[in-house]
């Protein structure tokens, strides 16, 4: 086994951390990088906080994926709308959807809770180009596990309208992947969001 | 287990800990951010041996006064040898998320004697995180394959100490046969008999190696020789061979033999006077059903059996029956 300094790709700046991140951000020229096979600078967006939020802020990583998908037939007992068809519009089968999948360390009901609430809200948000020293929760979920994670969410989306889902064929490509930085504030009950 | 041996800083050139399983390190000296290259290994975990042989053997005497054993073991099982080992268990750690969709089928009578099947759509999702504990090396005639309570002191105080079996199974087949049985598992929860869709994601979180410390116990009964394992940690018994009772085994037999015979031809006598085939049929079916297994109850000797053996798969279906035929008899 070796040991490297992990520095910057691109200016060579050492990254100082003090919790085990998976993505390394240079605070020196705003690059990330994560190590998934070699040394790979990724998109990543931070979002701006609602000028509101001020105090107990925290960002939250999501892997958004830039998905095109094609539901080919998707057929239920009782209940007949398409939820997935809200995205898609007028009737068309196919289409593009942000998927969003929670990057952090997080059991299986939270994982559900935030792919889906994130995914299904498709949320605005205006960009800034630094964390502002606030927070960021460490990113443990690698960008293949979150690719993998796709299926499961346009799936639930599909399955949870009313009626029971007998049988959905489809297709889902993952066209891109980005870390999104979301804003939240920590409360009594949770996050809240921060937008 | 930290490994710290030789390993410094490249930035600063203090001595640093690794960490096994995990590649992103933080150097306490100088607060570099750290990745180890290569394969970073696994997380090696050892529980603290809190069992002595005295309550082992406690604990061992106890389990013989459970279930059909012989009676007299406590007078006649004659202890042979009692130590501990260290056995290695691969713990993984497998996330399932997906749906599986179908149907049950339900078929129920009318009032005009017509049957009916409905069809009751299903769809269920799957989502857990499965934790699977397989011995990492050959158990030999031990019983024991996984565990079911990992927990205790994490030390490896006791390692000098007390024998320790090394791992002979790779971690990639730990890692794939837990991915395997965690579909299986998840299929089975979700209990959609008739299935029409299924997408289901596998993702391995985690594995590591536990040592874990395990108490053997032989002895004899008669001519024959016998074994239990206890948990080093709880001392509970983890499994075990043990004389079985022969007047337990009588009366299963007897009963066993008397009842299969009874309902067999209470099946004929029925049946012969009836439209329907179907009793004499199921009478004759159930009563060979018992005849079958007091022939293996009995076939196998006076042998209980508890834990995973390689065997467990033919006698432990007996031992249940054994005990729901002594039921029958009262
Ligand atoms: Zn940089
Ligand atoms: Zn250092």
């Amino acid at each position: 086994m070796k040991v490297v300094q992990i520095k910057c790709p691109r200016c060579q700046q050492p990254i100082n951390s003090k919790v085990k991140d998976l993505a390394f951000y240079c605070s020196h020229c705003r690059t990330m990088h994560v190590r998934d096979g070699g040394v790979n600078v990724i998109d990543f967006d931070i979002a701006e906080f609602n000028p509101g939020a001020q105090q107990d802020r925290v960002y939250m990583p999501f892997w958004r994926l830039f998905t095109n998908f094609n539901i080919n037939q998707s057929k239920s007992a009782g209940g007949a709308i398409y939820k997935l068809g809200k995205f898609l519009g007028g009737g068309s089968n196919s289409g593009n959807v942000f998927i969003y999948i929670p990057a952090w360390e997080t059991n299986v009901s939270e994982f559900k809770h935030w792919a889906i609430g994130l995914t299904e809200a498709q949320p605005m948000y205006s960009l800034r180009n630094d964390f502002n020293n606030i927070e960021r929760t460490p990113t443990v979920v690698t960008r293949e596990e979150a690719t993998q994670m796709a299926d499961f969410v346009i799936v639930t989306m599909e399955a949870e309208k009313p009626g029971t889902l007998q049988y959905l064929d489809y297709s889902l490509n993952v066209q891109d992947t980005r870390l999104v930085y979301m804003p939240y504030v920590r409360g009594q009950n949770g996050f809240a969001p921060g937008l | 287990m930290s490994l710290s041996v030789g390993l410094n800083c490249p930035a600063c050139g203090g001595a640093i800990k690794v960490n096994e399983g995990e590649h992103v390190l933080n150097c306490q000296y100088c607060g570099s951010t750290l990745w180890a290259e290569g394969d970073a290994g696994v997380l090696t975990v050892a529980y603290k041996n809190m069992q002595d042989r005295d309550g082992v053997l406690r604990a061992t005497e106890q389990w013989w006064r459970k279930g059909l054993k012989a009676r007299d073991l406590r007078k006649k099982g004659r202890l042979l040898e009692c130590y501990p080992i260290y056995l290695p268990f691969w713990s993984t750690v497998t996330r399932v998320a997906g749906w599986i969709c179908g149907y049950e089928e339900r078929t129920y009578q009318d009032r005009d004697g017509h049957s009916h099947t409905e069809r009751i759509p299903k769809e269920e999702m799957v989502l857990n995180d499965y934790n699977y504990t397989n011995i990492a090396c050959d158990p030999g005639d031990l019983g024991i394959k996984r565990l079911r309570n990992i927990g205790g002191e994490a030390s490896f105080a006791d390692f000098e100490s007390i024998p320790t079996f090394e791992s002979t199974t790779s971690k990639d087949d730990s890692v794939n046969g837990s991915k395997e049985k965690a579909l299986q598992d998840a299929r089975r929860d979700a209990g959609v008999p008739h299935v029409t869709f299924e997408k289901v994601t596998i993702i391995p979180k985690s594995i590591s190696q536990i040592y874990y410390p395990v108490w053997v116990v032989r002895y004899s009964y008669g001519e024959r020789m016998y074994m239990a394992t206890v948990d080093g940690v709880t001392g509970n018994v983890l499994s075990g061979r043990a004389p079985g009772d022969p007047l337990y085994q009588s009366l299963a037999v007897t009963g066993g033999t008397s009842l299969g015979g009874l309902i067999a031809a209470a099946g004929l006598i029925v049946g012969a006077g009836s439209d329907d085939g179907t009793i004499m049929f199921g009478g004759v079916i159930v009563g060979l059903v018992i005849l079958g297994v007091t022939y293996m109850f009995f076939r196998h000797g006076s042998e209980i059996i508890e834990g995973d053996f390689e065997d467990k798969k033919m006698k432990n279906p007996l031992k249940d029956i054994g005990i729901e035929l002594g039921g029958l008899r009262i």
